[in-house]
């Protein structure tokens, strides 16, 4: 236990330190670079805020990779899922306008995960019945999704039209649709809550429920689980559904609580980013969390870092990788242990 | 006296277990020399180290009494060394002269694939091994995959042969052919390293070394050495070696199997017109090598495989073509052959292995959550009734060696199973002791009133536990024969295609 945590703050050094390496090659004062992050992620109550709204997709995608990943189900469709998401949530809000807030929020996230489960729906279906692999099928889905959309957007029905331009985003929502605030603060929406709460959800699934265990026997060896009377199948169709349901509630939540309007550039890489976050995350739920939380820090700090550090803030999604890379080299060096022997 | 191979003081441990303990062992040029002992005695910790895929903490290896540091196969084979492992190292989609050349590459970049063609086809020649060069592996029954591996050592110039539980997977005519070839190889001037834990076949070499928990426990000369004296020395105890049947009438039929037909991924038939029936107290033998339907046979009563034409009457219903589930729902229990890949999930815990299949069950619930503490219970249970050596019931399942493996699942199958057990080779690879065990479930379970399907490659075996045999061959029964009655030549020529000119076909109607 004590070498695994070892293990895993020995990557975060290795990260930082080859990140720093990485910042030094741009002549940026390397103290100052890392010290404008740190304010931005966690500096000061604003800032631990920002970090907090930016880690809440993150994890919920990342929570989205997990469900499928511990399945050795290799689904890429987070991404398109996240859009579907908001889609569906959007639709939610034109639908259920009027409700009372306690009808209208979960109506329209139950909207939005309904429409990232149908795109696992999907996926599933193709590989059981056409054994389409889910790696292909996502990521065409998520070309689909992007491309629908981006028509639903532009001369769609959806698109914003002031006098004379069309612009690629929907009109702003009206404010009785804003997720509200916690503690009166209206940047700080309820949605936050969500991924802590999902995290506990799929923990207690994973490891407690019948279909948790048949999810990690699938990953572990679906011949024996198909032998013993394990719909294979089915248990397929589950884990997509949920892991669709779990990444366009990310999308729903980032519409509802942050954007407020449906525009792509806010939502993409929330998907492909939660894949780095649940493998960061051991494909653990709590690992995940972590994870999730340190991504969103990244990308908190990386505003600070671009103004006060005067380095491109492209250097955010380069650290993230660089930091997976130890993270996964950390997962197999946490399973050997250096073992004194006593001398012949 | 000049030695081929010489092991001395070979120490190798593993945490906390030490697998070798100051072994002493030398072959000598042309012998067939034997590691004997149970699974976990050291034998494969051994020929690990000689083949150089452990580094021994302490001893020294010579080769012709010249020290050697063998720090990998490949310095291994470069020494002349080769080995043959229990689970072939064979590339599937290759065909067979690709596997014995990948990776031997002598001549830099080209591939010579002719040249291997000629010296491989010598090989053949000199020992009367028949084989299609051009033949992918995929389409080689395992027999003759075996010797894509002998020939890949031969094709090395090895001159020490490391076999390691070679029989496992042959007939007794295959096992025949293979003996009298290493035979052969020995006269050449070869010296072959035989690992097994079959008597008959250690009474084949020249010496044997028996090991027990890592110790040498002698070196004998096998022809003033005795079958009983060698399973005294590896058990540490006298052992058994028939168990006693009771008598009994078998009873209604269970199980009645007419017609049934089953083709395999290229649509190829896998099983002809199979018919049998199994009754209450009743043990059904299923004699036959290895390949030739015996796995699709209890893949489609178990319900993993569609049966193409045929019925299948469970207790009187039409059960063809149901899923697994529901022929576990309606009480059969099924003992697969691949128990790591079939019969468990190896990363699991016992605990969770014990209840595979059934974690649905409302008796190992609690709401919508496993009753973890009700799993535990029942694994440390079945741990101590099934003796199961494991430091707990939260061990994974791979971890543990293949006897104990297996009783985990006889201990799940037997738990849940009521009126049926398919027991696919429930003995494969096991030690003698645990053999001994199995057979006795077996039994037990067949006082008690079930019905049991086992098929086994063993021929003695079934000789002592089935109450008939039906002998399979391509797919097809060639008979049902009483095993107080026939012989094991009679039963081998069954084996290998012959149907029985005046055995009586006792075949029992179905009520």
């Amino acid at each position: 236990m004590l070498w695994t945590a070892a293990s895993f703050v020995i990557a975060v050094v290795a990260g930082l330190a080859v990140s720093a390496a990485l910042v030094a090659t741009t002549g940026a004062d390397v103290p100052q670079v890392f010290g404008a992050l740190l304010q931005g992620a966690a500096g000061s109550p604003k800032a631990l805020m920002t970090t907090l709204i930016k880690a809440t997709p993150l994890i919920l995608t990342g929570l989205a990779t997990v469900i499928a990943f511990r399945a050795q189900i290799w689904s890429i469709g987070q991404e398109g899922q996240v859009l579907a998401g908001a889609m569906g949530g959007y639709l939610g809000a034109q639908l259920l306008a009027g409700l009372p807030p306690l009808l209208f929020f979960p109506g329209v996230l139950v909207f939005g995960m309904a429409a990232g489960m149908v795109v696992g729906w999907i996926a599933a279906v193709l590989r059981n019945s056409f054994a389409v692999n889910e790696i292909i099928s996502t990521v065409m889905l998520n070309y689909l999704i992007v491309y629908l959309l981006s028509w639903l957007l532009q001369g769609g029905p959806w698109g914003e039209t002031g006098d004379t331009v069309s612009y690629h985003q929907s009109p702003m929502l009206p404010e009785a649709a804003f997720l509200p605030g916690l503690f009166g603060n209206a940047r700080l929406h309820a949605g936050i809550l969500l991924p802590f709460l999902a995290a506990a959800i799929c923990a207690l699934v994973l490891s407690r429920t019948p279909i948790g265990y048949e999810i990690r026997g699938l990953g572990h060896n679906p011949v024996a689980l198909r032998h013993k009377g394990v719909n294979v199948g089915r248990t397929v169709i589950c884990i997509m559904v949920a892991s669709g349901a779990l990444a366009a509630l990310a999308g729903a939540v980032e519409l509802f609580g942050v954007a407020h309007r449906l525009r792509p550039d806010s939502l993409v890489g929330l998907g492909y980013v939660g894949i780095i976050v649940g493998m960061t995350g051991a494909l653990s739920p709590l690992g995940t969390v972590l994870a999730g939380l340190f991504f969103g820090g990244l990308a908190s700090g990386a505003v600070y870092m671009r103004v006060l550090g005067d380095v491109p803030a492209s250097l955010v999604p380069a650290m993230q990788g660089i930091t997976l890379f130890f993270f996964l080299c950390a997962g197999v060096i946490a399973r050997y242990r250096i073992v004194k022997v006593a001398a012949q | 006296m000049s030695t081929a191979l010489r092991v001395e003081g070979l120490t190798k441990r593993f945490a906390g277990v030490t697998a070798n303990d100051d072994v002493h062992f030398d072959l000598r040029p042309g012998e067939i020399h034997c590691l004997f002992g149970e699974n976990g005695a050291g034998k494969s910790t051994l020929s690990s180290c000689i083949f150089g895929y452990y580094r021994p903490d302490s001893g020294d290896i010579f080769l012709n009494d010249q020290p050697v540091h063998i720090a990998s196969p490949m310095d291994a084979i470069r020494l002349g060394i080769g080995m043959v492992h229990q689970h072939f190292a064979l590339v599937q989609d290759f065909t067979v002269l690709e596997n014995i050349i990948v990776g031997t590459q002598r001549s830099g970049w080209r591939l010579n694939a002719a040249e291997a063609r000629r010296k491989i086809g010598d090989i053949c020649g000199g020992y009367g091994i028949e084989i299609d060069l051009d033949a992918y592996v995929w389409e080689l029954p395992v027999g003759k995959q075996q010797w894509v591996e002998i020939l890949k050592a031969l094709y090395l110039d090895a001159r020490v042969l490391i076999l390691d539980e070679p029989t496992a997977v042959l007939t007794p005519g295959e096992s025949a052919i293979l003996f009298k070839i290493i035979h052969k190889m020995c006269q050449r001037g070869m010296s072959v390293i035989l690992i097994t834990h079959k008597l008959v076949e250690v009474m084949q070499s020249n010496r044997v070394t028996v090991l027990r928990k890592g110790r040498v426990v002698a070196t004998l000369d096998t022809p003033r050495t005795t079958p009983d004296e060698l399973a005294r020395l590896m058990v540490g105890r006298v052992v058994s070696f028939t168990v006693t049947k009771p008598d009994l009438e078998p009873g209604e039929t269970v199980l009645a199997v007419e017609g049934l037909n089953a083709r395999g991924f290229w649509g190829e038939p896998v099983l002809k017109d199979v018919s049998f029936s199994v009754a209450r107290h009743e043990i059904l033998g299923i004699a036959g090598v290895a390949g030739n339907g015996q796995k699709e046979l209890f893949e489609v009563l178990c319900g993993a495989r569609r049966p193409a034409a045929g019925t299948i009457r469970l207790k009187g219903e039409e059960v063809a073509g149901m899923s697994p589930r529901q022929m576990m729902d309606r009480g059969v229990g099924h003992i697969p052959d691949d128990r790591f890949r079939e019969g468990l999930v190896p990363d699991f815990s016992i605990a969770d292995n014990v209840v595979l299949g059934w974690q649905r069950s409302p008796e190992y619930r609690r709401g919508p959550f496993i009753d973890r503490n009700a799993i535990d219970g029942l694994a440390r249970e079945m741990i101590a009734e099934y003796q199961i050596a494991t430091r707990d019931e939260k061990v994974a399942a791979g971890k543990l060696s293949g006897g104990n493996a297996q009783k985990i699942i006889i201990a799940r199958e037997f738990l849940h199973a009521s009126g049926l057990v398919l027991a696919n080779q429930p003995t494969r690879g096991l030690d003698v002791s645990v053999i001994e065990y199995v057979q006795m479930q077996l039994l037990r379970k067949r006082s008690e009133g079930f019905a049991i399907l086992l098929a086994s490659e063993e021929l003695g075996d079934l000789l002592n536990l089935a109450d008939r045999i039906a002998v399979m061959f391509k797919g097809e029964i060639m008979g049902i024969v009483d095993p107080r009655t026939s012989s094991v030549a009679e039963i081998g020529a069954m084996m290998a295609g012959s149907r029985p000119e005046a055995a009586p076909r006792k075949e029992r109607v179905p009520a």
